[in-house]
């Protein structure tokens, strides 16, 4: 053998504290006095911190760990893999179909919940939907305001360079509207209308964002002039101007992946419940502009920047509503025509 | 040939500097970048500050994924030179069936595209309860420094005449005298090259960690969300930090390599 | 692989020689076992996806071959791979051949900054091109004072874009395996072509540049294996816009959790990289004789 028995020693030694490392680190001590929770990070994920755990883990002592990015990759890989320490898994609403349709999450428990007064379609079977957040039109200080999508898409009438979402449900909607659906009668989107739109406007797109960070950051770059953003990013923002008028409203949601832990449940649904708390939101609100699900909630929001937030009266009025079922029973279509246009950029 | 002439020759050297300029190039930019006064990346700078220094060591969530990084990268490196090195011994001097198939195996990490490595590992690791675990992570990046290490080994390996192997156990030295005496110095220069070739290998990995640190936080994973999340100048402090680093260990290897006259023999 | 790569470098002497002999799998052991436990299984249970899909055995693979775009999109990868290898391969001659005409302190130093990018990360690095080839960035702005360009050059968010990143980040892993089999080369052959009256041109097309394929050819067909699995660049410089396949399986598992699909495609793309990772053997094997 080459190894002298000071290596050997030195070996084995390392061996064991590497295991050391794995169970201390493990899951294995996700019992009842702490849960992990997948969310979508960023500020978002701070909001969550701020508003909802702290007062949680003050009133019952569990810790909540949080972990991202989230995804329905993320969720399968738990469910098949039998993993049961993650209660709360954060989705946006087409996810949500989805993975009701691919068996992937268990209900809500609403009893154990109990929660404060919400916004009805905030309360889902399968879905507690914690955030409002929405698609708006975004453009760099001292460009031209866009009148509306139709003239958004037209890069005739309004020239400049654009960055739109890589998500057709972040965008179909729009160009649906620009092809000169109304947003009374958009769903079910007429695709080949839509996606005509996006032709036409596909040479003067520079970018097609990923993350929510990209639209503020290229406004500011002058790398573009017009974005389609998130509202939580551009609203406040220096150097940007944006518009809630016919923005696109959607809800995150909490999931809870299929077979986990029934105490682990149990101590999640008091985290939900600390979500319907207006008070929380409020907290949640100064840290991310998003919103939570309470219709108490606007008077409790910094009135002077009632604007920047997607579900005050005001606001919500002017927009529309993503359809999740309509994307659910479209999504093979919509994501193979997706592919296929993205290709042709 | 050999003397090329002055015209040639002239634009040779230029093309030659502008190709390594545009090698360095994104160096070049980050590091003024991380001193500047600027709220975002902007170039050139419009004023000094260490703003962005003080951002990172000022910042806990920073020095933690410092901390995992250095850990994992060590543990990591150093599993992968162990068994690796004595892995590559036995590829060079050994002459077994089914060598080849264990060379393909041993270099399989670096070509398999490291989405599809990590996809696989991501679903294992569930299964055995090691995602989110330091143990996992570690074991991920021992993986994919492996390759690296056996490649830089076999090399050395290969160029260290056997015959002198043969002869100090000619002479009577036992194996294990043999290898601590003439085997272990003259590789250890090498070594020290895998090493540190490993050791970053990990200290860089994004792919991979992305999928199995769970809640683990290591310096290219925050950076990577950061990127995605928001664009925050900081980088650039961590980058120049890093770079200064590798400059550091770069002229700590040719030291190394200088005192056993390895660096000749490397650079012809 | 009939060949050991051992017996083609030492040729002339047996099999025998290699002390160990059979006892070298003992040595080649643990590191096999850690890799059939932490990269053979999980890879091949990954396999299993495509081929145990609820649809039906080869069902992924044929909706992979029935509806073009996934095809579409190896094919678009294999463009931007080929074009990057060939952008390094030009760039690459021409440094390591300038490289081989320095001596001394001079090389020593030019070497260092050739592996230098090594050690700084990816992401910093591609990160960097976003300042340096944007709108507002450093080149736009060069070439618009020199009045060279009325308004800024799209370099980035496009093919060029990702060109220009993986170019940058692959282009060592070319210039160190050329630059070694340069300085193999023997002076005196060169000289004796110049004793035999052929012009400079001559030699470098008819001697030298003949010496040097086999690397360079080796090097090429790294940068192009390494190209197809890039992730980090694209999404970084690519704007959305240059569908890239480790881009796509990204998509496929994070968002669409469509494994099946994502499985068969990484077998395909596993397929055609180990075919080119053999004919990289053949190449650096001819390169090292």
């Amino acid at each position: 053998m080459i190894f002298t028995k000071r290596q050997l020693l030195k070996n084995s030694a390392g061996l064991v504290a590497l295991s050391a490392l794995g169970l201390r680190a493990g899951p294995s001590r996700a019992a009842a006095g702490e849960f992990r929770m997948i969310e979508a990070g960023g500020t978002s994920g701070e909001s969550i911190e701020k508003g909802y755990i702290v007062p949680f883990t003050e009133q019952t002592g569990t810790r909540v760990l949080r972990e991202s990015p989230s995804g329905l990759g993320k969720l399968r890989a738990l469910v098949e893999s039998g993993d049961s320490s993650v209660p709360l898994l954060e989705v946006s609403s087409p996810e949500l179909y989805q993975a009701v349709a691919l068996d992937l999450v268990e209900p809500i428990d609403w009893d154990v919940v109990n929660p404060d007064p919400m916004f009805d379609e905030a309360k889902h079977e399968y879905g507690f939907g914690y955030q409002y957040y929405s698609t708006v039109m975004a453009w760099g200080e001292g460009e031209r305001a866009p009148k509306d999508w139709a003239e958004f898409f037209d890069p005739e009438a309004l020239s400049g360079k654009r960055t739109l979402p890589d998500y057709a449900a972040y965008i179909l909607p729009m160009a649906a509207l620009a092809a000169g659906s109304s947003i009374e009668n958009i769903y079910p989107i007429d695709l080949d209308k839509a996606f005509e739109s996006l032709e036409r406007i596909k040479d003067s797109v520079s970018v097609w964002w990923q993350a929510g960070a990209q639209p503020p950051q290229l406004l500011k770059d002058k790398e573009v002039q017009y974005a389609a953003g998130w509202s939580g990013r551009v609203a406040g923002a220096p150097g940007m101007e944006f518009t809630y008028q016919q923005g696109l409203l959607d809800l995150a949601y909490f999931v809870v992946p299929k077979g986990v832990d029934p105490e682990l449940k149990k101590a999640a649904m008091g985290l939900l419940h600390e979500m319907s708390v207006a008070k929380n939101q409020a907290v949640a609100a100064e840290v991310v502009s998003y919103t939570g699900p309470s219709p108490d909630l606007e008077k409790l929001l910094p009135q002077d920047r009632i604007g920047e937030f997607p579900t005050t009266t005001a606001n919500k009025n002017v927009q529309m509503f993503n359809d999740g079922q309509w994307w659910f029973e479209n999504a093979d279509e919509v994501e193979q025509r997706w592919q296929e246009f993205k290709l042709t950029l | 040939m050999t003397e090329p002439g002055h015209l040639p020759r002239l634009l040779l050297t230029l093309a030659g500097i502008t190709v390594l300029l545009f090698l360095c190039l994104p160096i070049v930019i980050v590091v003024p970048m991380s001193f500047s006064s600027a709220s975002s990346l902007e170039f050139p700078p419009p004023g000094f500050s260490l703003r962005w220094y003080q951002a990172f060591f000022g910042d806990g969530r920073w020095l933690v994924a410092a901390g995992y990084s250095i850990v994992v990268a060590l543990i990591a490196s150093t599993l992968a030179l162990l068994i690796g090195s004595i892995a590559a011994y036995g590829l060079v001097r050994g002459s077994f069936r089914g060598r080849a198939l264990v060379e393909s195996n041993v270099m399989a990490p670096l070509i398999v595209p490291q989405i599809v490595t990590a996809v696989g590992l991501y679903i294992y690791f569930a299964k055995l309860g090691l995602l989110g675990t330091l143990f996992g992570l570690i074991v991920g990046h021992t993986v994919l420094a492996i390759p690296y290490v056996v490649l830089v080994m076999t090399v050395a390996i290969r160029s260290f005449d056997l015959r002198i192997e043969q002869v100090a156990l000619t002479l009577g030295a036992s194996w294990p005298t043999m290898f601590r005496r003439v085997l272990l110095p003259n590789l250890a220069p090498s070594a020290g090259a895998a090493w540190i070739f490993a050791f970053v290998i990990s200290f860089d990995e994004v792919v991979v960690t992305i999928f199995l640190a769970g809640g683990i936080e290591t310096i290219p994973k925050r950076m990577f969300n950061e990127l995605v999340l928001q664009v925050n100048p900081t980088i650039t402090a961590i980058a120049t930090l890093l770079i200064g680093f590798s400059i550091i260990t770069v002229g700590a290897l040719a030291l190394l390599m200088r005192s056993t006259g390895t660096v000749r023999k490397a650079l012809g | 692989m009939t060949q050991s790569p051992t017996a083609s470098i030492r040729p002339g002497r047996s099999a025998r020689a290699g002390r160990l002999g059979a006892t070298g799998l003992g040595f080649a052991l643990p590191v096999s076992l850690f890799l059939l436990v932490a990269f053979d299984v999980p890879v091949l249970m990954m396999f299993g996806w495509a081929l145990t899909s609820a649809k039906g055995m080869f069902a992924p693979f044929i909706e992979f071959f029935t509806r073009p775009v996934y095809l579409k999109v190896i094919l678009n990868t294999l463009r931007i791979a080929a074009i990057a290898t060939v952008a390094c391969a030009v760039l690459g001659y021409v440094l390591a051949y300038w490289l081989r005409s320095l001596s001394g302190t001079a090389r020593l130093v030019a070497l260092t900054l050739v592996v230098l990018p090594f050690w700084v990360s990816i992401l910093v690095r591609s990160y960097a091109w976003i300042v340096v080839l944007g709108n507002n960035g450093v080149v736009n702005r060069g070439l618009m004072d020199l009045g060279l360009a009325s308004e800024p050059v799209a370099f980035l968010y496009n093919d060029l874009g990702v060109v220009i990143g993986t170019t940058n980040l692959l282009l060592p892993f070319l210039v160190l395996p050329l630059y070694a089999a340069m300085i193999r080369i023997d002076g005196r052959i060169l000289q004796a072509a110049e004793t035999l009256g052929a012009s400079r041109w001559t030699i470098f097309r008819r001697v030298f540049f003949p010496l040097t394929v086999p690397a360079l050819a080796a090097g090429m067909v790294l940068v192009f294996i390494l190209t197809l699995g890039f992730y980090v660049t694209p999404a970084i410089l690519g704007g959305g816009r240059v569908p890239m396949v480790a881009n796509m399986l990204d998509m496929l598992i994070n968002r669409l959790p469509r494994w099946e699909l994502a499985s068969a495609i990484s077998i395909i793309l596993l397929i055609l990289t180990v075919l080119l990772h053999l004919l990289y053997v053949r190449l650096s094997r001819q390169a090292g004789n």
